[in-house]
């Protein structure tokens, strides 16, 4: 049924691979701005708000360039960071895996300063009068409460990691092994003479796994709700 | 679940950010002009059989690629579909010019879908090839940097034809989206290599540019200045090979030097 | 045991309070408005004085001229709010617990077992706070404040969310912790009925000061609903 060669599924682990680092490594950074997002007030709060939300409305291709010219590695930042600290993304899977964790940051922060949001903020206080400094009540009672919907923004980050081509494409191009996603692959076999019946293929094997991190993200999100009222 | 939510992150961890799993064998890294693909995969092949070294290739316009690897991108060895690219890497020193070589050649067609009313037609001086495309648009590659377009400027140009073909065109990434388009009759007509349209059984050729109205379509290969790779002189001594000759000019290529062994 | 005395300017109101407690239930009264809750947040350490002193059992909790002011989870001091914040994921039994836990002292089994028998809430242990009536949430919240072992608990209009059937259930269990458990209580209310049952003493508050302070009998000839709105301070 499924005839894929192993290009293919080096695409599909990578992917996997590359949606899964990108989601991890920015939850804590997801945390942080969705709580700031949620509690504080501070001035320029719009704006902050605004450049977060930006790679969502950006076009995808512009997010990629922008990170082109800031950490390719004859760039500024870049080559900063290659020469001394020996850390290349342009072209690397590392690439690929910021490209991916970038345009699904704003997912990711709306879903949890959504759960913060719905926490009521006297509980911390009450905590406090129990003996609770500040970081133990956001250990014990925020971030449990909050908790099914941390794992609803990942998986929705994942879904969107896991799709993403425009930033991708243009910051670390299409290298199989190294930085051909699924989508890329997909998109290469468009070009290949009698390459639809494989690009079916790998999209089917995309659409089931997506459907999976969204219905998994649907579930989380449910059970935030019955969390918070106690059930 | 909760309980046993640590563990599952802890696999998932260990599964994101374990290192690669690194091949025993070594590695080549090649960038090739898109319309290299199916006899390059079959060259390399042959080239991993006999010397162990596995070869990764990244296909794409060969505007792209010079484009990548000046930003640094990590290929070994780059194959251009036109001088004017090479030129460029060379230009910014970013390949070993005594590794440079022009190996192959390759001739411009028209192409139709397989099932077009389109006979066969004579291209010369004149040609009304936009009156051929009726209501259609006429499939290229970019003309402005991919050098497939460019050769087909160039052509249209030398032959008169380019003012009144040139608001019809349907530009694409590379040479291998151009074939797709005329491929699935989103076009009737389309422009690409003979190489190209020879692999693709659903579309025919309808013509052939004249060798003389564009500059010789010639493919250089040479190895990348960051290239740090042992591998890359038995590859390119492949190349020029008469094994990858052969493989070469079954596809349609013309071999352009006399092969070395 | 308690010596406040402190200014704070809320909005277009200013507040200056000055008064002691010596134990018992010591019943902030007023109409709605008149302070009451920011007085008990600023014992608790959840509000700051502009300036003043709050000083419980010798230690100065809070000293605007000394600049000191302890955190609210240092102070030791119970609170029980009026809509009981119990935490929604976690058991009756864990939310008594919790003061301990934060605190990393040993399992008491006695003092909880007290506790519960006191407050009747053993049959409630295992169940989560979304599924207890209104009084069971009250008296839980109650029950989590005592196991902190405060000095001091805090009661800010308590039985406010309840009906009059639900008041009257949970009155005497305030009156035994007064009596029984004698624990010292600042308990704020509007409603007279509810004090002249619970106060030893009384701190009648009107538009942010204090108007006098006395015994329960301050409040004869307070007519049993007097109250200042329908609505809470």
């Amino acid at each position: 049924m499924l005839d894929l060669s192993q290009q293919d599924w080096t695409a599909v682990l990578l992917s996997l691979r590359i949606a899964t680092v990108a989601t991890l490594v920015s939850l804590p950074f997801g945390i942080a701005v969705g709580y700031v997002q949620a509690r504080k007030q501070f001035w320029g709060k719009s704006l902050f708000d605004a450049v977060i939300f930006l790679p969502l409305v950006m076009p995808p291709v512009v997010t990629g360039y922008l990170l082109l010219i800031t950490l390719g590695r004859r760039a500024p930042v870049g080559s900063f960071l290659a020469d001394h600290f020996g850390i290349v993304f342009s072209f690397r899977w590392t690439g690929a895996a910021l490209a991916c964790g970038i345009m699904a940051f704003p997912l990711m922060v709306r879903a949890i300063r959504l759960s913060i949001e719905a926490i009521d903020i006297r509980l911390e206080d009450a905590a406090g009068t129990l003996g609770a400094n500040r970081t133990w009540a956001f250990l014990t009672i925020t971030l449990p409460l909050m908790l099914p919907g941390v794992i609803a923004g990942m998986m929705l980050a994942f879904a969107r990691a896991l799709g993403e081509f425009g930033a991708t494409i243009t910051f670390v191009s299409n290298i199989p092994g190294e930085t051909q996603t699924i989508s890329a692959a997909i998109y290469t076999l468009t070009q290949v003479p009698g390459g639809d019946r494989l690009a079916l293929q790998l999209v089917v094997v995309a659409v089931i796994i997506s459907l999976v991190a969204l219905v998994l993200s649907e579930w989380f999100a449910r059970r935030a709700g019955a969390r918070l009222h106690g059930n | 679940m909760f309980k046993r939510l640590p563990v599952i992150l802890a696999f998932v961890a260990a599964f994101a950010f374990a290192p690669h799993i690194a091949a025993a064998q070594e590695t080549l890294t090649v960038f090739a002009a898109a319309s290299m693909k199916n006899a390059l995969d079959d060259a390399d092949a042959t080239f991993t059989r006999t010397s162990g070294v596995k070869v990764t290739a990244s296909y794409a316009a060969s505007s792209a690629l010079a484009k990548q690897i000046e930003q640094g991108a990590p290929a070994d060895v780059f194959i251009s579909a036109d001088l004017k690219w090479m030129d460029y890497v060379a230009g910014k020193n970013l390949i070993k010019p005594d590794t440079r070589v022009n190996l192959l050649g390759n001739r411009l067609v028209l192409i139709a879908p397989a099932d077009s009313k389109i006979g066969s037609v004579k291209i010369g001086q004149g040609f009304d090839i936009a009156k051929l495309a009726g209501s259609g648009r006429i499939a290229v590659a970019d003309v402005k940097a991919v050098p497939a377009g460019l050769y087909a400027k160039a052509a249209l140009e030398k032959l008169g034809s380019w003012a009144a073909a040139e608001p019809k065109l349907a530009q694409a990434e590379n040479v291998r989206a151009t074939l797709a388009f005329v491929a699935r009759g989103e076009t009737p007509l389309g422009i690409v290599y003979e190489t190209d349209a020879k692999i693709e059984p659903k579309v025919k050729i309808v013509g052939a540019f004249p060798a003389d109205s564009h500059p010789p379509v010639t493919y250089p290969v040479a190895v990348t200045a960051s290239s740090k790779n042992a591998a890359t002189a038995r590859y390119l001594a492949f190349l020029r090979s008469s094994a990858a000759k052969a493989i070469f000019e079954k596809y349609g290529f013309s071999f352009l030097i006399k092969p070395v062994s | 045991m308690l010596t406040i005395n402190v200014e704070k300017r809320l909005g277009d109101f200013a507040l200056d309070v000055s008064f002691a407690s010596e134990g018992g239930a010591t019943v902030l009264f007023g109409r709605s408005g008149a302070g009451k809750t920011s007085i008990v947040n600023m014992i608790a350490g959840m509000v700051r004085p502009d300036r003043g002193r709050i000083v419980i059992d010798g230690e100065t909790l809070f000293d605007s001229d000394a600049r000191i002011d302890v955190p609210a989870w240092r102070r030791r001091i119970g609170y029980v709010f009026q809509e009981g914040r119990l935490f929604p994921h976690l058991s009756v039994r864990h939310n008594l617990d919790y003061g301990r836990w934060m605190n990393g002292r040993a399992r008491d089994d006695a003092a909880f077992n007290h506790i519960a028998e006191l407050l009747d809430i053993g049959p409630l242990l295992d169940r989560r706070p979304g599924k207890l009536s209104g009084g069971e949430r009250q008296r839980v919240a109650v029950g989590r404040a005592l196991l902190t072992q405060p000095r001091l608990l805090l009661l800010d209009e308590p039985l406010a969310a309840l009906d009059a059937d639900r008041k009257r259930e949970i009155l005497p269990y305030f009156e035994r912790l007064r009596d029984e458990a004698k624990v010292p209580m600042i308990y704020v209310s509007h409603d007279a009925m509810e004090v002249k049952r619970i106060a030893t003493h009384v701190v009648r508050l009107d538009g942010g000061r204090v108007e006098t302070t006395g015994g329960a009998d301050l409040l004869s000839d307070v007519m049993p609903r007097e109250s200042g709105a329908s609505s809470n301070p």
